[in-house]
Formats: structure tokens, C-alpha cells, sequence
């Protein structure tokens, strides 16, 4: 009997495979046109780095620029950092995202179809040390900095990757030196402030807020760490680009402006900044003041360190990447800068 | 608890046809790995992952065990003290009621600022996870004592509370105290990637889940460590039910079947 049953059960089994198997095979595999698009999804970060994307929406130009494409509704998702944006991305959840530049090079390594169009930012990342510890940066510099603990953002951010090539340029082993604690905004601010870490290294304007409060010194800006590197970039989906170039044209004009804007008026843009995020005004104009950050709309900018970038995860991912055949990505991979060329004739 | 080998069919069925199905959706249907890898690019990842894997699960079982084990220390006195005494019952049960629904999640703040970035701070997430269940169920095993036991104590000479709880309430609560550490267990174990989420500890399975394969989209390892955490809890199970349920509760056996 229980043979008989555990025989029955090996069919049944069987059955069951089969069909999926040969059910799945019957359907016609047909190419379907591109459905209509009504909603644009845009991810971003709660930095000044990204204002423009807020601007932007903030002022209404999103929906109306994009009313004469079919977009009835703009959403704005806020992430903490790149790599959970990135991941939204990797499943269809955005369209077009304001990010830092890491992120979606990490993420097209797994296999992202995404394309870097247009820039949003060079430098504005800042290391903070704790009070009692700026003396001794003075004094050593990056070697101060030697078996202490570091908050800044994931493996596969901006932030750590900087940080890892600077303190390797400064004879410190990212791995076995320092203590590198992977934390978003909040949770870093918090810890220094808990004395739990003894520097953070994160972007506008988390840095001087930490400062402002008493609990941290800027001491280093990223620029100095690494002179113009690129930092946040606009990212369109493959699906964008293929299916709806015009209305990527017009994203990217959007972008430019927005862009000239804040840089034309930084006070309104900070105080944009400060109702989206519930900030002190005063402190986020005075961030925007002190950091060393460019609002840039180029691309062409940041190729040269989107392809540092590149060599640096491959690196850091090398026996992972080597086992799957993938070769490090070269700027054509990354980059695409055809619609930004069109939209400003620089072609 | 032992499977006997012939209803082996019982679960190898099931699992073989989940996993077939697993690998043919993931590579005939889906066709994407980052939205499901295939179950044998999954084992071939956790292969590939061995040269971390020992370690971190060591790591998280050390988290598990400072988590469970306060959680153990923590919630039996007070168990007791509930069970036995209708006034601290009344006195402590409104905190209790307060503090329960809070998810674990909600702790990391505090974890981080009480005690830094320590595996102590990890373990208090757990702790958080595993408290309830082991002090509601233990609870319920000394309120339950039937009032024909404590009698029947006291006229063979357990005047006093102390020896009533030792000799009477405490052994009947037993197996109401395994139920609740078996849950807690459970729940503390869920605790472990939240809890290695703020950077406590440079490994562990969470950690690695969460702040390196997740954040660089490398989904096979993701998947193949929540299959480890998986296994892994699976064996804690299995071993808290070999010691506890098999040996110590033997005396049950054949209570119901």
C-alpha cells in the first residue's frame, strides 16, 4: 500500500512538471507593443546634491513638460541611498533616477539595462570626525583615521567607494585598517552623535548638520579626496531610452533647467530642499555655501571617474564577476550621451 | 522526529518537486536571475560562498545565542513571578502589553546608542524577538498550575511558595517553557539580518545578506544565504526537539499517540 501510494506520488509529480513544461511551451511568444506610459516613476536621495529633481517637481515642470508625451502623474521615491534605488530599478520600479554614480554601475555589472544620460553633481561628500579627534586629523592626516571606525554608505555607494580609494592612496588597507561600518544618513548621523563611530564620510548636507549639532568636524572634503569626481548622475531605464527617446529629451532639457535654476538661485533651492525634508533652512543655505559640491548637467563630466568606478568594483567583486565571463564595463556601457548631445546641440 | 525511511516519500516528493519547479520557473519562465535565480545557480553560490560561509553563520549564532540566551534569563524569573503572584501579574502585565507589539526593527536605534556597535547590540535585537514568546508561554504554565497539584504538594510537605514552584509549578510549566523557546528560538532567528542590518559585526549571515549582496544586486547569493538561514534554523529545530522534546520530555511520549 505504501508503495503503491509513494508510487502514485512520483507520477502525480511528474504530471504536474510536464505540464508546466509542455503547457509553457504552447504559448506563442509575441512581441508587444509598448504600453502606454502615464505615470513617470523618478527615484532620488535626501541630499542636496539632488534639489534639481525636487526643483523641478516642486515647481510643477516634470508634469507639465511631460504632459504633451501622455504623463498625467509624476511620483517622487525617496531612497536612503543608491543601492536600494538601483534595486527598484533592477525590478522595474523606476524610470529615470537621480543617483550617485556607483550605484547603477554596480547594478548594470549584474545586469541593470540602464544607461547614465545626463550629470547632477561633481564632489559634496565630506569626511566628519568626532570634536576630540579634528586635533589628531590636523596632526596626520588620513593616517589619523587608522583603526578607527568609519560610517558611510554600502559597498557599491559613491561614498565607499571614494573612501576605500583614498584611504588605499593614503597607505591604509580599506579591509584591514579601518573599520568601515555600512550605514545610511540617519543611522551615521546618529552614531557619531553616540559617539558608537569616531568619523562618518557622507554626502550634503548630512555633514554640516552633524557639525552644526555640535557632534562632528568636517575635516576633509571629497574633493580633496579625489578632485572633481563624479558624484550624482540621471540614470534612464533601457526602457526609456528604446521605447520613449522624445520624452527622455525632454527629461533631460527638464533636468538642465532645474539645474541652472538652483545654481542661479541657491537660497530658493535650499529652501525647496528644507520643506521637502524638513530641514533648517538656515543650515542646508549654509551647506550649500560651504561644500565644495558643482551642480553640473554634462555627462561628459563624470565618464572619466564612472570608468574609475568601474575598475574599482571589479576589483572589489573580481572573483564573482571573473566566474560569470563579465569583463569590466567601459564608458559605452555606462553612458549614454546621444539625448544630452541632441538636446543642447553639442553634437 | 526521526522521519522513518519508508514514508520518506512523505517530504522528498514535495521537495523534489519544489526544487524542480523552482529550477524550471526560474530558467524557462522567468529567465531572469535577478528577479529568481535558478535553484542550482543558488547551490553552486553557496559553494562559491564557503570560504565566508563558516564563519558567518558563527557570527549570527553568536548573536542568536547572547539574544536567546538573555531572553531565556530574562523572562523565566519573571514567568514565575507573573504566574504565581496575581499582583505582579497585575503590576508588570500593562508594561508588558505596551512593550510587545513594538517590532524589533524599531529597537535599532536604541540598540545602537545603548550598547554602540557591538555584537551585544545585535543580540539585543534578537533578545527582543525571543523575550515574549519564552515569558507569555512560560507564563501560562505556572497561571495553569491546577490547584488539585498544589494541594497535594502542601499536604506532602511544600509549605512554602519556593518549594510548591520547585516542586510542583515548575515541573508542570516545562513543557509549556519548551513551547515557548521553541517559538522564541523561531522568532529570534527571524531577528538575525535585522539585527546585523547597522553594521554591528564585519560578518554574520544578515549582515553579509543585506549590506553586501543585496546592495550590489548579487541575487543568487542573496538567495543562497536566505536558504542557509533557512537550513540553518532548521537544525536549531531540529536539535532543540532532539534534546528537549525526545529526551528530556520522554515521559510524554505516548500521552496523545
Amino acid at each position: 500500500m505504501e508503495k503503491r501510494t509513494a508510487v502514485i506520488g512520483w507520477i502525480v509529480a511528474a504530471g504536474i512538471i510536464a505540464v508546466v513544461v509542455f503547457g509553457t511551451g504552447c504559448i506563442e511568444e509575441k512581441e508587444p507593443a509598448p504600453p502606454e506610459m502615464t505615470t513617470l516613476n523618478i527615484g532620488y536621495q535626501p541630499s542636496t546634491h539632488q534639489i534639481a529633481a525636487m526643483l523641478a517637481h516642486e515647481k510643477g515642470w516634470w508634469e507639465r513638460d511631460l504632459a504633451r508625451f501622455g504623463i498625467e502623474k509624476v511620483t517622487m521615491k525617496e531612497f536612503p541611498s543608491g543601492p536600494p534605488e538601483m534595486h527598484a530599478m533592477l525590478s522595474g520600479d523606476l524610470d529615470i533616477a537621480y543617483v550617485g554614480v556607483a550605484p547603477p554601475i554596480a547594478a548594470m555589472y549584474e545586469g541593470l539595462d540602464a544607461k547614465i544620460v545626463a550629470g547632477v553633481q561633481t564632489q559634496g561628500s565630506a569626511i566628519v570626525v568626532r570634536p576630540e579627534l579634528a586635533d589628531e586629523y590636523k596632526r596626520k592626516g588620513a593616517l589619523s583615521l587608522k583603526g578607527k571606525k568609519i560610517a558611510t554608505f554600502p559597498p557599491g555607494s559613491i561614498q565607499h567607494t571614494i573612501l576605500s580609494k583614498w584611504l588605499l592612496d593614503n597607505g591604509i588597507d580599506p579591509e584591514k585598517d579601518v573599520d568601515i561600518k555600512a550605514m545610511g544618513p540617519s543611522d551615521a548621523a546618529t552614531a557619531i552623535g553616540a559617539k558608537t563611530v569616531d568619523a562618518v564620510f557622507l554626502p550634503s548636507p548630512t555633514p554640516t548638520i552633524i557639525e552644526e549639532e555640535g557632534k562632528g568636524v568636517i575635516v576633509e572634503w571629497s574633493g580633496s579626496m579625489w578632485p572633481n569626481h563624479a558624484c550624482c548622475c540621471l540614470v534612464a531605464s533601457g526602457r526609456m531610452i528604446r521605447e520613449h527617446p522624445e520624452m527622455l529629451k525632454q527629461i533631460i532639457k527638464t533636468h538642465i533647467n532645474a539645474t541652472e535654476y538652483e545654481i542661479a538661485h541657491p537660497d530658493e533651492a535650499a529652501e525647496i530642499y528644507a520643506k521637502w525634508e524638513n530641514a533648517n533652512v538656515a543650515t542646508i543655505k549654509h551647506s550649500i555655501n560651504a561644500t565644495d559640491m558643482r551642480w553640473i548637467h554634462d555627462p561628459r563630466l563624470e565618464i572619466e571617474s564612472g570608468i574609475e568606478y568601474a575598475k574599482v568594483i571589479y576589483e572589489l567583486n573580481k572573483d564573482r564577476y571573473e566566474s560569470k565571463g563579465i569583463k569590466v564595463l567601459e564608458a559605452e556601457d555606462i553612458f549614454d550621451t546621444r539625448f544630452y548631445d541632441e538636446v543642447t546641440g553639442k553634437r | 522526529m526521526k522521519l522513518p525511511g519508508k514514508d520518506m516519500w512523505l517530504w522528498t516528493v514535495p521537495l523534489a518537486i519544489a526544487l524542480l519547479l523552482w529550477e524550471f520557473i526560474a530558467g524557462y519562465v522567468v529567465r531572469d536571475p535577478l528577479l529568481l535565480p535558478r535553484f542550482s545557480a543558488v547551490i553552486f553560490s553557496i559553494y562559491a560562498l564557503r570560504g565566508v560561509l563558516i564563519s558567518d553563520i558563527l557570527v549570527s549564532l553568536l548573536h542568536f545565542g547572547i539574544g536567546l540566551g538573555l531572553a531565556f534569563a530574562a523572562a523565566l524569573p519573571l514567568a514565575i513571578a507573573m504566574g504565581w503572584s496575581r499582583s505582579i501579574f497585575k503590576a508588570i502585565d500593562p508594561i508588558i502589553e505596551v512593550l510587545r507589539p513594538i517590532p524589533p526593527l524599531a529597537w535599532i536605534p536604541l540598540a545602537m546608542v545603548w550598547f554602540h556597535l557591538t555584537h551585544y547590540a545585535a543580540g539585543f535585537i534578537i533578545f527582543i524577538g525571543a523575550f515574549f514568546p519564552i515569558l507569555l508561554d512560560s507564563y501560562t504554565g505556572f497561571r495553569d498550575v491546577p490547584r488539585v497539584l498544589v494541594e497535594t504538594g502542601k499536604v506532602l510537605g511544600c509549605i512554602r511558595d519556593r518549594k510548591l514552584i520547585k516542586y510542583v509549578a515548575f515541573p508542570y510549566a516545562l513543557p509549556f517553557i519548551a513551547t515557548g523557546t521553541r517559538v522564541g528560538m523561531g522568532v529570534g532567528w527571524m531577528c538575525v539580518v535585522a539585527a546585523e542590518m547597522f553594521g554591528v559585526s564585519d560578518s554574520g549571515l544578515g549582515y553579509r545578506l543585506f549590506q553586501k549582496f543585496y546592495f550590489l544586486h548579487q541575487m543568487d547569493y542573496v538567495v543562497a544565504y536566505m536558504l542557509v538561514l533557512g537550513l540553518v534554523a532548521l537544525c536549531l529545530d531540529r536539535l532543540f526537539r532532539h534534546f528537549v522534546e525526545d529526551r528530556l520530555f520522554k515521559w510524554k511520549r505516548g500521552i496523545v499517540k
